[in-house]
């Protein structure tokens, strides 16, 4: 890769990174108290927003890339338990593993306290099983 | 209680991150695979070490992969593959085909842009309190989470075994809420709805039982 190839992949990353910590910040889904009266289906409007947002991108996909290929992840062995405890991780710290960064930014400093949690997560996962399962394929930006 | 955008304007803002990465970039949004490739930082440089005699020429790449199918199995097998799946009869045709399915960028992006990507989603935190001017540091996450997990050190260890099993679990299950639920099932990819479903139901039990263990009406 050349190395403006290399700046410009940064700037990308670097800008949609920023753009989504700003919307996730401003839609609420770093506040604890959202996400859980989300998960006990007392929050219609982060309702809204998670079935609006699928719903919306659906659309957008079809108009804007019809006829590029699609990788899609594929079923493994790990998708189904691997999911089971991403969910009771979710419930336990109201973070997937992009708001954690976002609500730190915020000034949240138990947030602190998931990011080592999810540092230590995946390295015991890909440290822990490499070589030994053979489903830890299709995790999400690496195709 | 705080003011947040009305809900058709972060599904708006979401859908437009989530279909303007891919757009951008050619690859969809993840966050936990940036997670992965900055706890992998180390195993960056094998690849690109192994990658090095393709680095120049992205085709010979492609070239050497077909090569090693076909010699696995058999030229007729790997042509009779094609034609069913992409309709691909001959070798000019194969050759549009790989050129079609290259990126935007030939070779694999650098850790270090996924790191970039996590810190700007923190930097994404801090301006958007600048902008509504109450930034100030909390030690706890709430009176929600402090009524059922308790403040202090209970806050910080639910969190930090509950962190566990979010990078654990999204890396076994193969995705998160951004490259399953968002990228995953807006596309329809049954292993998205799939994970989406599991993950979004195990997250409403836990909440649910905390919810009624931890007292709250």
């Amino acid at each position: 890769m050349s190395g403006s190839d290399s700046l410009r992949e940064h700037l990308y990353y670097g800008f949609f990174g920023l753009a989504m910590g700003m919307v996730l910040a401003f839609t609420g889904l770093t506040e604890y108290g959202e996400m859980h009266s989300l998960f006990i289906l007392q929050n219609n409007r982060l309702m809204l927003v998670f079935g609006a947002t699928i719903g919306l991108s659906m659309l957008l996909f079809l108009l804007f890339t019809r006829g590029h290929p699609h990788a899609r992840k594929a079923f493994t062995k790990g998708t189904i338990p691997g999911s089971i405890l991403f969910g009771i991780g979710w419930a336990l710290t109201g973070a997937c593993p992009s708001v954690a960064p976002v609500q730190l930014g915020e000034g949240k400093i138990a947030a602190a306290a998931t990011l080592i949690g999810i540092l230590v997560g995946v390295w015991a996962y890909r440290r822990g099983t490499a070589g030994k399962f053979q489903f830890d394929t299709g995790v999400c930006g690496e195709e | 209680m705080e003011e947040y955008l009305p809900w058709w304007l972060s599904a708006g803002a979401l859908s437009a991150i989530t279909v303007g990465f891919w757009l951008v970039l050619k690859r969809p949004l993840g966050v936990s695979g940036s997670w992965a490739r900055v706890v992998m930082w180390k195993s960056d440089r094998a690849v690109r070490e192994a990658e090095a005699p393709f680095r120049d020429n992205p085709a010979l790449f492609k070239d050497a992969l077909m090569e090693a199918t076909i010699e696995e199995f058999g030229r007729e097998r790997v042509m009779a593959l094609l034609q069913k799946k992409h309709g691909i009869a001959t070798d000019d045709q194969l050759e549009a085909a790989a050129r079609a399915r290259q990126g935007r960028f030939a070779s694999r992006t650098p850790w270090t842009a996924h790191l970039t990507f996590l810190v700007m989603l923190a930097a994404g935190g801090l301006l958007s309190t600048a902008v509504r001017q109450d930034f100030q540091l909390h030690f706890d996450m709430g009176e929600v989470y402090t009524s059922l997990f308790g403040g202090g050190m209970g806050t910080f260890i639910t969190l930090f075994f509950g962190g566990i099993l979010v990078g654990f679990g999204t890396q076994m299950g193969g995705g998160c809420t951004s490259g399953h639920a968002l990228s995953g099932v807006s596309r329809l990819a049954p292993a998205s709805i799939v994970a989406t479903l599991t993950f979004f139901g195990t997250a409403i039990l836990v909440s649910f039982a905390a919810h009624f263990l931890g007292g709250m009406q």
